[in-house]
């Protein structure tokens, strides 16, 4: 191997050291924060850049994340000159157009790092603030139809001068949200995990001199480079398409389906992923900016191809992109994007369809892909109080080559936890009657689809209703003869006589009554493989266990099975299909 | 006066410790483990380390075991056929948990499965509301059909978890009696004892946890207890449990969960105890060995206790020692990855094959290996001289696997083995530190472990620590801990109640229930009363937040003064932890929690007398033994630890040897000798 620049010994020792300074940036912002979703939720992200701005190490993230670290620093350095910026300055931005965000809530502060009076490199932290204010209580809805109604927008401005914090933009972004006092707190927590990781960056380069500090950064983007480069090679070379569907924008729902185009070239160690044919940008919430895009792509790549690569430029550089303007995956102002991870989680399904063909030992079918987020809204009599409740759901996750997929989890670029039943009964005026896994709702397949959530809500007093979600009408594919999962729904008075199936999953300002119960049903997932290869032991046990109904074993694998003395055998005269996608 | 004895079962030895009472003096034994049955071990040890000091099996006053059986049944899935009773709509809570996927990127590392199959996972009609009053009633008729039907399955032990029941036990007790007509001897776990505390998905999982593991840890204590008295010792064994305290055989039966984390927790407390004794009250723990590396904090002379970690992935929400661990070890392999950069571990040689050098056929290149090229650990021969070290294997190994592909000396490569590992060691120690708030320049290091004091002077430089001591038993520090630990349980109930006056009539209701549940415990267990102890703690948060801080109560509450002195309390945690306080904003009361403790008499340390400063006596070799700011080879004297005595100082470039562990000093470091016989090394 050709010798390197820095020793190998060295850019690992130094990488290990920058990635524990984002991880203390990340303690202490979440140690220091002041609101339940960055310290409990720990939806926030700390990261590390060189003096162009480019990302060189990132704490464990939330992948969506990476998408406002990829856009904060070059729009710094887009809009200040590098003798406008003095040390002990920081930058605060959120504005998904001008200031790299995704999505209003998540509020990016970034610091520049200075060694002997020059710019070494930066450090910033972005946080997923509960409410930016906007026209609806926690920002984001599903059928806000301009970025205008979703909060204030913050280009990259200095929320502080020379180590001096300038009040006045304190005082007007807090003005603009419905609960000030924890921002405040949240935008304290973010300034002081920016100065520990500024502090520590300094440290560091005492250590080894600024310009090792300096080679060391450059090889250890190299060292990205390399890997994923050693990933893409072995990739065949070729053309790769695949095309999916989000429902509908939740506005226009005569406008569906939406499609999600793209063709993946691979040549070498080159990779391009082109989005050419993919839809329109939308009037409801759901467009993806471009850096939003690109955290979404790397999140999936990083996934099929080797997930040790570190998340920093050296990776992202080595792959190449081409979405069309004004689509809903690279939108233009003034699309609304407050619900974009639906959209996100979907560009993932339809990257791993395509590189199914190519690597099909290293994808899942599809998955639940979509955000299932319900969201209640109205007084609690109790406490004389008003509340809004919002909780993500989880559903399948695509079966697996080797295996089947996993039941009820959120997937791809989102991972949170959700709230204990007897936190949310004690805080709301809302009851949880079931909570369990959907039966059938897992495609069937030599392995099957991992099954979706049932969640019913019983209200106790009159609440307002909304949603974010998806694949309620496009199954979640199958891969190589596995056959779909069951889409979502969301439910008003199951198999009551006032029975109400809701027309999208983007919904708001349904009123439901007390006594009301709203079951919220996730998408389960794809299943891998034909049906008639599955193990009969495993076919059998799903039906023990009540995962697969009898029927639909008995159906769908060609299967007789006797429950009560738990056999199972082949019906006679099948023959078994061929593998096709 | 008579015995005290320690024993400490892990994966590869049994550690046995026998205290003196009369004179301080200590004898310590290392038997391999039994695999099978584990307490076949103890009964060989105790024989051998009895009849080898003429000791009276009679004269054991005390005796405390510290055993893995608890986490490793969990981990290899060998505990009971268990079956859940649960409420309607809540079958799957288990297994869906909080929604999260174990790991973002690797779509094909899965969440655990359920203890317990979906199949034994039964519904019965019933529910509570948020207050503890009754939504729907249980329905005994559905309830007892279900049960009687599990009659032919097999079933070895039964959870029973309701939403809820923390603040309403009633269903749950029910639910029991039910069984209890059905199914006379089976083993019962109901959340609402197991742990009385809201959150419903960590509740029954560490229930379900706890019914899991019953049948098999209460059948392994017995077995144990029956073994020491045909041994002939009189007093009963108590078992280490993962708070760092101890519990009798009996509540070891009815809390098996209780022991699931306790494998560091004596390690801890041993280290702990030592470093007290010799002045040091603010320590890190680092304990080193073949495949991984546990650390901790220690803030005056109390280990950090925390709740919320997990066992084979389930969380298992009971007070234990905070212990962060990481997979570096002696045996952590070395590897060039794709990108060309050096990696060491997480993957390790472990017992077999074990790294390269000591000849059991390993060929991948370990942590061991290079310290045996740097000639830190000597190259042929460890353990006193009971097992030889094959130096060329491990050359072997770094040459073709490290060297060669990375295109540089063996010594280069060996060296850089050791930097990667203690970079992987510091990332830990800023874990547990600098993360956490605390400044690691405060702390002193202990080492221990075999690998410890390997490592343990460059890590500390690399930190900005001062001092690092070494126990003069460091290879046995579990064992040792046994016997510094106090009996403890653990008492909670969650109630939410806004921190004002008109409230405290409640609080301090809670607190007199679950106090005299303790004191009722502590009689159980038969502790003097002179030796009781109780203490109080409260959980508090701001309204609306959805953390808690634990905040000791050392008063009683009744008056608006003692509100308002928990209050301050309250305020200024909130401030250390958190760095901001808001005395102006409403507070909460969460949970109440009372930890019973019975005290016993702890081990007192032999001091010994002072030696002269130089060790010449405990000198026994030169061998040349790198070191990194040097980069070079450099002749290095070697030091017989049983040789040296009190008062001894060395200056680094050094070595010192001992049974199970080697200790490097290197240039510009010093080591001292202390009366306990530790050594206290200065950066």
């Amino acid at each position: 191997m050709e010798k390197l620049k820095v020793d190998p010994i060295t850019v690992e020792v130094l990488g290990n050291a920058l990635l524990s300074i984002a991880e203390e940036m990340g303690g202490t912002l979440v140690r220091t924060s002041y609101s339940t979703n960055i310290k409990e939720r720990k939806d926030c992200s700390t990261a590390i850049f060189n003096e162009k701005g480019e990302t060189i190490a990132q704490a464990a993230a939330i992948p969506v994340h990476l998408g406002s670290m990829l856009g904060i620093c070059k729009e710094i350095l887009e809009k200040y000159s590098l003798e406008e910026i003095y040390p002990g300055d920081m930058f605060i931005a959120n504005d998904p157009y001008n200031g790299g965000g995704t999505h209003l809530p998540d509020i990016t502060i970034a610091q520049p790092v200075f060694y002997e009076q020059q710019i070494v490199g930066f450090v910033a932290n972005i946080a997923h603030h509960s409410d930016v204010g906007g026209r609806v209580a926690g920002s984001s809805s599903g059928d806000s139809t301009s970025i205008f109604q979703e909060g204030i927008r913050i280009p990259p401005i200095k929320i502080l001068k020379s180590g001096v914090i300038n009040n006045d933009i304190i005082e007007m972004i807090l003005l603009n949200c419905r609960t000030p006092s924890e921002r405040l707190g949240d935008l304290w927590a973010q300034i002081a995990s920016n100065r520990i990781g500024e502090k520590r960056v300094g440290e560091l380069i005492d250590k080894y001199g600024n310009s090792l500090f300096q080679e060391g950064m450059s090889e250890f983007l190299l060292y990205s480079e390399r890997k994923i480069k050693e990933g893409i090679k072995k990739i065949p070379d070729g053309v790769y398409n695949y095309t999916d569907y989000l429902d509908d924008d939740g506005i226009d729902l005569d406008k569906s389906p939406l499609p999600i185009a793209i063709k993946i070239e691979v040549s070498g160690d080159r990779i391009l992923l082109d989005f050419t044919g993919t839809c329109k940008q939308v009037k409801g919430g759901i467009n993806v900016v471009k850096t939003a895009l690109l955290a979404t792509i790397y999140y999936a790549l990083k996934a099929v191809i080797d997930p040790s690569i570190p998340s920093n430029a050296g990776y992202y550089n080595s792959i190449e992109v081409k979405a069309p303007e004004g689509s809903i995956v690279n939108a233009v102002p003034p699309a609304s994007v407050g619900g974009r991870t639906d959209t996100c989680q979907r560009i993932v399904d339809v990257i791993f369809g395509a590189l199914a063909k190519a690597v099909p030992d290293k994808v899942v079918a599809g998955c639940n892909s979509a955000v299932s987020t319900v969201l209640f809204s109205g007084i609690d009599s109790r406490k004389n109080d008003f509340f809004v409740y919002p909780e993500s759901l989880g559903g399948g996750l695509g079966a697996r080559p080797f295996k089947d997929g996993m039941d009820g989890v959120h997937v791809h670029v989102t991972n949170s936890s959700n709230l204990p039943i007897e936190c949310l009964e004690m805080e709301y005026p809302i009851m949880v009657e079931r909570f369990e896994l959907r039966k059938d709702s897992g495609g069937a397949g030599e392995h099957r689809g991992g099954l979706g959530i049932r969640r019913d809500y019983r209200i106790l007093e009159s609440v307002e209703f909304a949603s974010h979600a998806d694949r309620q009408k496009f199954k979640p594919w199958g891969l190589f003869g596995g056959k779909s999962g069951e889409p979502g729904l969301f439910i008003i008075n199951l198999e009551k006589e006032n029975q109400r199936v809701l027309s999208s999953g983007k919904v708001s300002e349904v009123v439901l009554e007390s006594g009301d119960i709203l079951s919220a049903q996730t998408p389960g997932s794809g299943g891998y493989g034909a049906p008639l290869k599955r193990e009969l032991e495993k076919i059998l046990n799903d039906v023990i266990e009540e995962k697969v109904s009898q029927d639909l074993a008995e159906r769908e694998y060609g299967v007789e099975i006797n429950l009560s003395k738990r056999t199972i055998k082949k019906r006679e005269n099948l023959v078994a299909k061929g593998d096709e996608v | 006066m008579g015995y005290r004895l320690g024993i400490d079962i892990g994966g590869t030895f049994t550690d046995l410790y026998l205290f003196d009472e009369i004179n301080g003096k200590s004898k310590v034994l290392k038997v391999p483990s039994n695999v099978n049955d584990p307490s076949i071990s103890i009964e060989e040890g105790i024989q051998e380390l009895l009849s080898s000091n003429q000791v009276e099996p009679s004269s054991i006053n005390y005796l405390a075991h510290g055993t893995t059986v608890g986490t490793n049944t969990a981990i290899e899935r060998k505990g009971a056929t268990t079956a859940l009773i649960t409420t309607k709509g809540f079958r799957d809570l288990l297994e869906l948990g909080r929604q999260a996927r174990p790991s973002i990127y690797n779509l094909f590392e899965d969440k655990p499965s359920p203890l317990i199959k979906r199949e034994f996972r039964k519904e019965v009609t019933e529910r509570l509301k948020y207050d503890g009053s009754i939504d729907k009633e249980l329905n005994f008729e559905e309830a007892e059909s279900i049960i009687k039907n599990l009659k032919t399955q097999n079933i070895e032990s039964f959870v029973v978890c309701f939403l809820h029941s923390y603040t309403n036990p009633t269903h749950e007790k029910q639910i029991k009696k039910l069984i209890n007509k059905h199914f006379p001897d089976i083993y019962v776990s109901l959340s609402s004892e197991v742990l009385p505390e809201y959150r419903e998905f960590e509740r029954f999982s560490t229930t379900t946890i706890n019914g899991y593991l019953g049948p098999k840890i209460s059948q392994y204590v017995s077995n144990l207890a029956n073994r020491v008295k045909k041994l002939g010792i009189e007093t009963l064994p108590y078992i280490n449990q993962s708070n760092s305290g101890v519990m009798s055989i009996q509540t070891t039966k009815e809390n098996p969960a209780r022991t699931a984390l306790s494998g560091p927790s004596a390690g801890v407390a041993g280290a702990s105890h030592i470093s007290k004794v010799a002045g040091f009250n603010d320590i890190i723990t680092f304990d080193m060995g073949g495949t991984s590396t546990d650390v901790s904090l220690i803030q005056n002379g109390e280990p950090k206790i925390t709740v919320g970690k997990k066992v084979a992935g389930f969380p298992l929400n009971l007070p234990m020692t905070d212990v962060h661990a990481v997979g570096a070890g002696g045996g952590s392999i070395a590897w060039v990855d794709n990108g060309g950069i050096l990696k060491v571990g997480p993957h390790s040689a472990g017992a077999t094959p074990g790294p390269a050098a000591y000849g059991g056929g390993g060929l991948e290149p370990t942590v061991t290996d290079a310290n045996v090229i740097l000639q830190r650990l000597n190259p042929n021969y460890i353990l006193g001289g009971e097992m030889e070290v094959d130096y060329e294997a491990a050359k072997q190994a770094i040459q073709d696997k490290v060297a060669n592909p990375l295109n540089i000396s063996l010594s280069e490569a060996a060296k850089g083995i050791i930097t990667i590992v203690h970079s992987n060691i510091i990332r830990a120690l800023r874990v547990i530190s600098v993360e956490q708030g605390f400044d690691p320049r405060e702390f002193t290091l202990v080492a221990f472990g075999g690998a410890g004091s390997l490592h343990s002077a460059y890590v500390a430089k690399e930190v900005g620590i001062k001092h690092v001591l070494i126990p003069q038993n460091s290879g046995i520090l579990s064992a040792l801990g046994l016997l510094t630990s106090d009996l403890k349980m653990d008492f909670v109930k969650t109630r939410l109640l806004n921190a004002k006056e008109e409230n405290l009539e409640k609080v301090m209701s809670e607190f007199e229930t679950l106090s005299s549940d303790g004191i009722n415990w502590l009689e159980k267990e038969e502790v003097a009363s002179s030796k009781q102890k109780v203490e109080q703690k409260i959980d508090m948060r701001y309204l609306g937040q959805n953390y808690e801080l634990s905040i000791s109560l050392d008063c009683k509450l009744n008056t608006r003064e003692d509100l308002d002195y928990i209050l301050e309390k309250f305020h200024k945690a909130h401030e250390k932890n958190y760095g901001y306080s808001n005395p102006n904003e409403e507070v909460e009361f969460i949970n109440y929690r009372v930890t019973a403790i019975g005290e016993v008499p702890k081990i007192s340390l032999k001091k010994y007398r002072k030696d002269q400063t130089d060790p010449y006596k405990a000198r026994i070799a030169q061998r040349n033994v790198f070191f990194d700011k040097e980069e070079k080879y450099i002749t290095t004297n070697i030091y017989d630890r049983s040789l040296l005595m009190p008062n001894n100082k060395i200056e680094g470039p050094a070595i010192v040897e001992q049974m199970d562990s080697t200790i490097v000093i290197p240039p510009g470091v010093s080591a001292e000798i202390d009366e306990y016989l530790n050594i206290i090394l200065t950066l």
